[in-house]
Order: C-alpha cells, then structure tokens, then sequence
C-alpha cells in the first residue's frame, strides 16, 4: 500500500518541494554563508590528495632540521613535530573529521528520531521506557563516558564513530518526541483516523513530513557536535592513530613541546579547521531553522517604520469627535513584489460615547486600520497617506515616545483571541497590574490590588480569581479579562477586534451586554470590529462596511440595515439566517474577496456584484455622500440623494 | 439504494461519556469523573439533517466523537441499520467508515499542510483500496471537487491548503469526505471558524448534497441560528444530556425548554429595528464533574422554583414529534 501511495505523490506539482524551500532558503544570509563555509570543507576533503602538496602522512625528510619550520615557500604552513607539512595534514585532517562528524551524527539522528517518533506518536508504556532511558542517558555526563568507552574498546575510526553517534542521540529523541505530539494533536490526524488510515499510514504520512524539517536541523546540529567530541577524543590522545584528524594534530603539538618552540602554525592551523567547520554547520543549522521551522515564522507587532509623506497638520475636528481618520492609506511592502493596498482612502469619525461597527470579511483591512491607529503596524505596513486625530492631535506625526503615551492608557485595544493574548504562566491579576504599572508607573504600589479588584469587578469576574491562571479560565471569563486590562488606565477609546468571534452564541451575547454596560457607565467610545453585521445591528450607532481595503458603505445603523444603498451590504444581510423565514435558501455571495496584492482594475466589488456594468470594471467608485451622513463607495449611487 | 426513507438508520440509546478528571492517586481510588455525555438517546433516519446545538461543554462534539468510533462509549449502544457498532475493532470499523464520514469545524487545522489537495482527497481511496486504475481514481476525485462546488476542479489539484480561503477549504475537507461516498457526514461546527458571507454556502453545499447524494447529515452547532434553513430536526443538548428535541418547527417557534427559549433569544437579528428582549443566561455551563443534583439546569434557569433542586425532569411528549425534559411542561 506504501508503495502505490508514493507513486502517487510524483503527480505534477507546479514546483518541487525543494524549489520551494530553496526560495526561502536564499533568502537566509546566515544559512547561506553556512552553506558555502561547509561545501568548501567538504570540497577540501573531497579532493584532499589532488589540493595537498604532498603525500598524506609522509615525512619529507626527517630530521631534526625539519621539526617545527616556520612557514615558507616549500612549506606554506610550516612543518609539524614530525617534520610534516602541516598544511597536508590540515587538508587530510578535513577528511577524518568530517566523515566521523557525518557518520556519528547518522547514528544519534537515525536512533534518536526513531525513539522520539514512537515515544510521541504511540504513548503509552514505549513512551515511558523510552523517556525515562533518555533522562537516564541526560544525567550521565557524555565526555567522560565517550573517554572510558574509547580508552576499553580499541580507539579505531570505526569505534570512535560508533561511540559518539550512539551517546548523542537524546537530544534529538526529546526534541523529535515534542514535535510528534504537537502534530499528533493536530485535526487533520483525526481527520485521517476518522478516514479510516491506520497508523502506520499517520505516522508515515501526515507525522513524518512534518517532523522532518526539525530531524533536519538536528542533523546539522549533531554533525558539529559530533566533529568537537571526536577532536576532544583525539585532543587527549584517543584518536585513531592510523587517521590523523584536525584534533590529533593539536594533540601532536601541544604534547610535544610545540608551544615551547613558539611553533604556532602547528595549533593555530587545526583549531581553525575545527573552528571553520562548526561555525559554517552552526550557520547553516541556523538558517535552516528560519525556514523550515514554523514555529519561528510570525511576523512580530513593532513599531512602524519612518512614514512615507505625513506632515502634522492643524486640525480643527468637531467638538465632540474624538477620533478622527481622514482618508487612510495602507500599504503592506514586500520586496520584489506590488505593494499590498491593504487600506485605501479610509475616513471615520468617532464621538464620544458612540459605539462605531467595522464590519468586513477577513482579509478586508479591517484589523490593519485599527493597528495603525495604536501605530502597531507590523514592518511591512506602511502609513502612506491620511491622518488620525486623537482629541485635534495628530497621532500620525508622533514619534514613538508621544504615541506609547496614548496607546493603551488613551486608546487601548482588545485582541481577537483572549488565549493566546494572556501569557500563560503569569496569573490573570498579575497581568492586569503590569497593565497599570506599566502605563503609569506613579500608580501607588499598595493600591494595585485594589485596582486589580475592582477592574475584575467591573467586568463581572469575582475577584478571587485574580490569583488563577489563564487556562483556569473558560473562555468568556479570559475575554472578560482583557477587556479588563484594556481598561486597565482608564482609556476615552477602546477598539475592540472581533471580541466574540471564537464564542459561543450565549457568551457572545454577555460580552456584547457587557461592552454596552461599560460604555454607559464609563462614558467610552467604542469601535467594535466584526465580520457579522448581525452582531452589531443592536448596539451600534454608526457602522462602517469595508471591502477590500476600501470603504464601501458608511452610516447610522438603521440606514445600513433598512437602506442599504451598496450592492456588498444588500448582499451581506441577504446571506444572513432569517429565522421568521425558514427553509429558504440562504444567498450566498459567490466568489471571494479580492486579493490586495493583485486588486481588479476598477471597482473592488465589480467581480462578485450582482449589479455589475461596464463602467465598474474601468473607474474605481468615489464615496459618494447621500443624505443623513451616509457614503456609499459604489457607481450606482452617483447622483442620488 | 432504495430503502424506506424514514426505517432506523442510525440509532444511539442511553449512550454515555465519562472521562477521568486527573491522575488516579494510590490513596484515592474513586476518582471524579467528567460526564461528558450522560445518556443520550436518540435516531437518526436515512437523508436526514439532525441538528445538535449546545453551548461548548455539552458534551456535543463527544457525541459527535463516539458515533465516528473515534471515542469509546463508557455506556450504552450505537446502533447502524440495525447492527450494533459500539464497539468494535479497528478492521471491523474499516467498511464502516466509508459509510460515516466526519467535517471537522477548523479548515486550517484539519488540513495537513503538506499534502496538496489531491493528496489529501486521493489520500481515502488508496486508504480503502478503492478504484481499479489510477485513472478510475482520478476521476472520483474530480467529481468529489465538483461536487463539493470546487469548479474547475483540475485549478484545484495541485494546490496546498494555505494557497485556499477559508471556504475553500472547507469545501475541500467536504470533498476528501464525499470521495468515500458516505451516507452520513458528522459536521462538527462547520461554519462557525468561517465568515458570515462565507458561511452561507458551505451551509447551501450541505443542504445540496443531501438532496443529490442522499447523504444524512448531523449538523453540530451551538447558533441555533444557522441551523434554520436545512435542519429537519432539532436537538437541544445541555451537560451532556439532549433537553429538547423536535422537528425545526417545533423548537423554533414552540420552544418549550427555557433553554432553547435563551438560546433562539440570543441569536444576533440584522435589523437595528427588531430590538428585542434577550434572555442572557448567567454565567457558563458548569463543569462536567459535579453535575448540579435535580434539573441540571437549574443554577441558570430563568425560571427556577423549588421542585427543580430535587428532581431530575424526564423526557416528556409534546406531540408525536417534539419531547422536552422540563418541569414546567403541562402534563
């Protein structure tokens, strides 16, 4: 079955695996240094007899004249103890090293990727024998057990190999084990089961290619570990004698008066092949990590970069508006390819005590504009265009100081997914005070608790479980508590992304309860970013519909829900359950939203519009304003009033 | 094929699922267990969409688990076209897997990144050594694409999951169940990781199949919302046990569970206009260890009076079509 299985995975793919990973690979300087340091030691030892100027491990003309020659024109690194050319030496010693650095880390790879896929993947009692060898192998200190096993056996090549490859494996085991049962736990295993595949087949298929990139990186890490053991070994007279490698040539010269004689060509040459050899796998190990490890591929919130043609600007907003966004643009940069034209001529206002809905699909900008407010844009994400005024200031034109002043004790943020935005280990009520602390570091440090209490409180958790931890909270207590730390300063603005999202319908509908409740009782202006428009529909004052990257309705709620002049927003509450109707056929919006590195020429809508014409596909709609505020980004709303 | 469309199909009776909560110590030999599911009997008829909806903690997805073989029962039985399929070994369960495929609710994780889409929808057939020919198998791959509403479907083949939306992918995971031509598919919250504009056409698929492929479809859910359109029936589950259960109709607009009442109440309505009363139940459903003595819903229950501390209400008839265990239910 095995057999049929692979010959079906040659079916045409568009690129190879490999193609794939080596795009990403070059990108890697420090793996691609590694890269070149290693092919040119294995080059050197390759071709050793062809590169070294004289035969391997033959004496010139031994005398006491030629111990210990300085570099010179016969000898470029001068002669060793026994009157050697040691750059001969250095050359074949490339050959030694690397092939016990090889074939050992072969060995552990081979034992240790073996035992941690059956301890992850099978559990059990192979688990704990397993596990239980490998702590036991950990606390036994490898060199001097390398040292007596050499010292009993015979100290040939083979035994040295053998040795080592056998003692280094635990590393792996441990690291190949942890992978296993992350992936082991993942759905599409169970959805294999419930497929009906046994566990060979799991194991072969669905674990095995996704420990692989990590066996990889071992492997390189096991191959420079192996080469230091064996030159240790070598260092204090244990290596082969009948294959002189870089670690016996330092044992050579040091143990025969080499540094007395003032001969450092004789140390120096071999210290730096080692050196040359582990730092070029250390390298490579490296940037093969960054591209095959996919835990390490995250793109990290920092500061944005210096901003493309903002000048502060004096700004005369409404009385009461608090926040006000004029015409936002966006752009993600990747280098080599068209900008991402993730937000596009934006404006919203906020007042003060108002409950703004921004409704969009994902991939829609909707999250990329609320970032940029907090100035939290990854590195790629650029302000090209627009203002945001805070209170009449513009938060666009502020430098990092002048913004962490604002972001968070002013405006703060909840994040989507309350579990992965608490840190695991802190208690709930810890976090919560570093949120004050940090934002306000005057805050009197007995009155902390205090604070933390009543915040809680405020968000209806009682609290005693201040002292608990994350994952002693379900779900809707762990949002419950971020949006306690966003009120942890006691902001005018809180923006709110996607709260509800992963809750369920009765959770949903407290937290909504709760956020309304807040927002009377402590006079907040809240912007609430969802993909539901029904979750907004009974709170929102104004909601803003977005649709790749652009606006594509913005008004008062009842306008958006009972007028909806975009053909987007018809659709939108089409496709969404009536019950009073039930057994209809829901309408779906067919096809999906524009990708914002390869937009439509003209409308972004136009693909997917039922009420698409020819000037849609040419001219991108300007927002067009209607009575009672209301814009609609849409032709066919030209000229109506 | 042709077999009466309302015979027993898929039947549980008083099926239960207790886990162990935390390590059995030497000095404590009666441990506390989890009762996931607590008894849950109930029948499924060929070409009929069930809905479970219930909040997380209900013991749905277990229930969902079990029926797949994918968790052992602690009790009762499971019975398909009659035979009883509680428990069985792993080649015995082989056919019938075939039969009862499952949708998992997260299309990026239930999709192995490294496979490309037809890998993973070719990956069932080679499993049960369906199809004669390479080409024979193919063409069910194709078909199960198309059907699965993924038109052109050779665009798709050589495509790995994260080159596809979130639909995409779950027509996708769809497809890799259809190939096995089911005759029921467990869908675990389907839509719920999926845009709202999005959501609607996964739910249209499935209403689609059931018609064309006469495919049973138990529908797990916790928006009783979503379910309005293609569910026939309705069955409300709280802690593990179903409190209410009926024709669409029925629990939509006889509710008689105060449950159910909260649960349609809640339901988010696109229309600033129709503001109406919510019933928002405190707090969350209770840990699955200690089940509250007498109603088990009682600690949230709007309408809680003395008798519903003491006894556990019994699944009482509505009408022939519609059961609920309540203690304020006339009798």
């Amino acid at each position: 079955m095995q057999t049929t299985l692979q010959s079906s995975t040659t079916f045409s793919r568009p690129e190879s695996g490999f193609t794939v990973f080596w795009r990403a690979f070059r990108k890697s300087r420090t793996g691609l240094v590694g890269l070149i340091m290693l092919a040119i030691a294995i080059f050197v030892a390759l071709f050793a007899p062809a590169i070294a100027p004289y035969e391997n491990a033959a004496a010139t003309s031994v005398g006491i004249a030629d111990i210990y020659q300085p570099p010179s024109a016969a000898h470029i690194l001068g002669t060793d103890d026994a009157g050697q050319d040691v750059f001969t030496n250095f050359i074949f010693g490339a050959r030694v090293s690397l092939t016990v650095g090889f074939f050992a880390a072969f060995i552990s790879i081979f034992i240790g990727g073996i035992f941690g896929l059956v301890a992850g993947f099978f559990g059990g009692r192979w688990e704990t024998f397993l596990m239980r060898l490998t702590d036991v192998m950990l606390v036994i200190p490898d060199l001097p057990l390398t040292v007596v096993i050499v010292a009993l056996t015979k100290p040939s090549l083979m035994n040295i190999i053998f040795v080592i490859g056998i003692l280094g494996w635990t590393t792996t085991a441990r690291v190949v084990r942890s992978q296993t049962l992350a992936v082991k736990s993942r759905k599409f295993v169970l959805r294999a089961r419930a497929i009906g595949a046994g566990r060979l087949h799991i194991l072969t298929r669905h674990v095995l290619p996704l420990v692989m990139p990590i066996l990889v990186v071992q492997a390189v890490l096991a191959i420079s570990l192996a080469i230091l053991n064996e030159s240790t070994l070598s260092f204090i007279g244990l290596g082969d004698p009948t294959a002189p490698s870089w670690g016996q040539m330092l044992n050579f010269a040091f143990g025969r008066g080499a540094m007395s004689v003032g001969a450092w060509w004789a140390l120096v040459v071999p210290g730096f092949g080692i050196v040359w050899v582990v730092l070029s796998l250390t390298l490579l190990g490296q940037g093969l990590e960054q591209v095959l490890n996919p835990r390490l591929d995250t793109h990290h919130l920092m500061p944005g970069r210096p901003k493309v043609g903002t000048e502060a600007q004096a700004a005369h907003p409404a009385r009461d508006i608090i926040l006000d966004v004029r015409n936002i643009s966006i752009h993600y940069i990747n280098e080599g390819k068209p900008p991402a034209r993730a937000v596009e001529n934006v404006s919203l206002s906020l007042r003060e005590g108002d409950l703004l809905g921004l409704v969009g699909e994902s991939g829609c900008g909707k999250t990329t504009l609320m970032l940029s407010l907090l100035n939290l844009l990854p590195a790629a994400g650029q302000v090209v265009n627009g203002n945001v005024y805070y209170k009449g200031r513009d938060l666009t034109a502020m430098n990092e100081d002048e913004i962490n002043n604002i972001r968070w004790s002013r405006i703060s943020i909840i994040f989507q997914g309350a579990m992965n935005a608490l840190n695991p280990v802190r208690t709930v009520g810890d976090q919560i005070a570093e949120a004050i602390l940090k934002h306000n570091p005057a805050f009197p440090k007995n009155k902390v608790p205090e604070r933390v209490a009543e915040l809680l409180d405020l968000v209806g958790i009682a609290s005693a479980h201040s002292d608990h931890f994350p994952h002693q909270y379900s779900g809707g207590m762990r949002q419950r508590a971020m949006i306690a730390m966003a009120l942890a300063c006691n902001p005018d603005v809180v923006i709110a992304d996607e709260p509800t999202t992963a809750l369920d319908v009765m959770i949903q509908a407290q937290i909504l309860e709760l956020l309304d409740e807040l927002r009377k009782k402590l006079g907040l202006s809240v912007i609430f970013v969802t993909h539901d428009l029904g979750v907004v529909a009974e709170l929102c004052d104004r909601v803003l519909v977005m649709y790749g990257g652009v606006t594509a309705e913005y008004a008062g709620v009842d306008t958006i829900y009972n007028e909806p002049k975009h053909p987007y927003t018809q659709e939108l509450l089409k496709a969404f359950p009536d019950l009073t109707k039930p057994k209809k056929k829901l309408s779906s919006i067919p096809g999906y939203p524009p990708r914002l590195d390869d937009l439509p020429a003209g409308c972004r809508f136009a693909p997917r519009c039922p009420a698409v014409f020819d000037r849609c596909q040419m001219e991108e709609p300007g927002l067009h304003v209607l009575k009672n505020d209301h814009h609609v980004g849409c032709h066919l709303a030209e000229g109506s009033k | 094929m042709k077999k009466p469309a309302n015979a027993k199909f898929l039947e549980t009776r008083g099926l239960k699922k207790y886990f162990d909560a935390g390590k059995r110590w030497i000095f404590s030999p009666n441990i506390k267990k989890v009762h996931a599911v607590d008894g849950v009997s109930l029948t499924l008829r060929r070409s009929e969409v069930l809905a479970l909806v219930g909040e997380s903690g209900c013991g749905k997805t277990t229930l969902g688990l079990m029926l797949m073989g994918l968790e052992e029962p602690t009790d009762g039985t499971i019975f398909f076209e009659g035979r009883d399929i509680t428990h069985l070994a792993d080649h015995e369960r082989k056919d019938l897997r075939r039969k009862i495929q499952m949708v998992f609710q997260d299309p990026y994780e239930s999709l192995n990144p490294t496979q490309t889409v037809k890998e993973i929808i070719s990956e069932p057939l080679h499993v049960h050594n369906i199809g004669e020919s390479q080409q024979e198998r193919d063409e069910r791959v194709i078909k199960a694409l198309e059907d699965a509403g993924l038109k052109p479907a050779d665009t798709y083949l050589t495509r790995f999951p994260h080159e596809l939306s979130g639909g995409q992918r779950q027509r996708v995971v769809i497809a890799a169940a259809l190939v096995l031509e089911p005759e029921i598919i467990v869908a675990d919250e389907p839509v719920s990781m999926l845009d709202v504009s999005i959501r609607a056409e996964v739910i249209n698929l499935l209403a689609e199949l059931r018609i064309s492929r006469q495919i049973a479809v138990i529908f797990i859910t916790h928006d009783l919302g979503s379910v309005g359109f293609f569910a026939d029936r309705v069955a409300v589950m709280y802690l593990g046990r179903i409190v209410e259960i009926g024709t669409m109709l029925d629990v939509l607009e006889r509710p008689q569970h105060p449950y159910t009442k909260a649960l349609l109440s809640v339901i988010p309505v696109p229309n600033p206009r129709l503001r109406h009363e919510r019933i928002i139940l405190k707090g969350e459903t209770p840990n699955p260890v200690e089940i509250p003595p007498g109603c088990r819903f009682h600690p949230r229950c709007p309408v809680a009076f003395d008798a519903c501390r003491l006894s556990d209400p019994p699944m009482t008839t509505v009408s022939k079509t519609h059961q609920a265990a309540c203690l304020l239910m006339p009798k």
